[in-house]
């Protein structure tokens, strides 16, 4: 399974992203998935969300979601962008790629990949108002 | 030995630093770590149900025998995506 994880605090271009998916020509389904920042966090305005990660473990345990990925379902590749840093409102904070043969596992290694990523992976929210 | 403890998230504001050191005699568990940072910091213990524990890269229980050279980290629920 090809893997690509970027922890960045640059924006994400996910027409960019996009433009540059590398399937086979065995792959039938490429699901991408954009987590953007809502205008709200717990009933609260906001404008922004600082993020804040323990970098190094954040990269492991994805590397570990990822092999739990390849071990679960026919995936060709995933790719994954997460960013660090001061994500404003309507931006997205994580774009993810997942591409496979048929529909039916893409869908479940992406559900899969994100509530495990919400459950293991050290990152925090501080959300800004202005 | 001497454990370095980085904070994450709120942590940092309920301890007031980043982080901090402390000696323990060698293969101590995690569950005496604790003891030792919650005597430091009594506002942290309030999370103790909900804290989670690294060392290094990877999440551990506090049975672990810390080893010297081990870096913890200590912080709440985390919030990816």
């Amino acid at each position: 399974m090809k893997r690509e994880l970027t922890i960045t605090t640059s924006r994400i271009d996910e027409a960019l992203q996009t433009q540059s998916r590398d399937a086979s020509s065995e792959a039938g389904a490429a699901i991408t998935f954009s987590g953007i920042v809502r205008g709200t966090e717990e009933s609260d305005s906001i404008t922004a969300i600082d993020y804040e990660a323990n970098e190094a473990m954040a990269k492991h345990q994805f590397e570990k979601i990822f092999d739990e990925i390849e071990k679960r379902w026919p995936i060709e590749s995933v790719r994954l962008i997460h960013r660090i840093g001061l994500v404003k409102v309507n931006e997205p904070s994580l774009w993810v790629e997942v591409i496979s043969g048929h529909r039916g596992e893409a869908f479940a290694a992406c559900q899969w990949l994100i509530d495990e990523m919400k459950r293991v992976v050290p990152i925090w929210k501080h959300p800004v108002s202005d | 030995m001497n454990i370095p403890i980085t904070f994450y998230s709120y942590f940092k504001d309920l301890t007031g630093t980043n982080d901090i050191a402390i000696d323990l005699p060698e293969g101590s568990s995690i569950a005496e770590l604790m003891d030792q940072i919650y005597s430091k910091f009594p506002k942290l213990k309030s999370m103790d149900r909900s804290t989670l524990i690294a060392v290094g890269v990877e999440y551990q229980d506090r049975a672990y025998a810390l080893q010297p050279g081990d870096e913890v980290s200590l912080f709440p629920p985390v919030q990816g995506g």
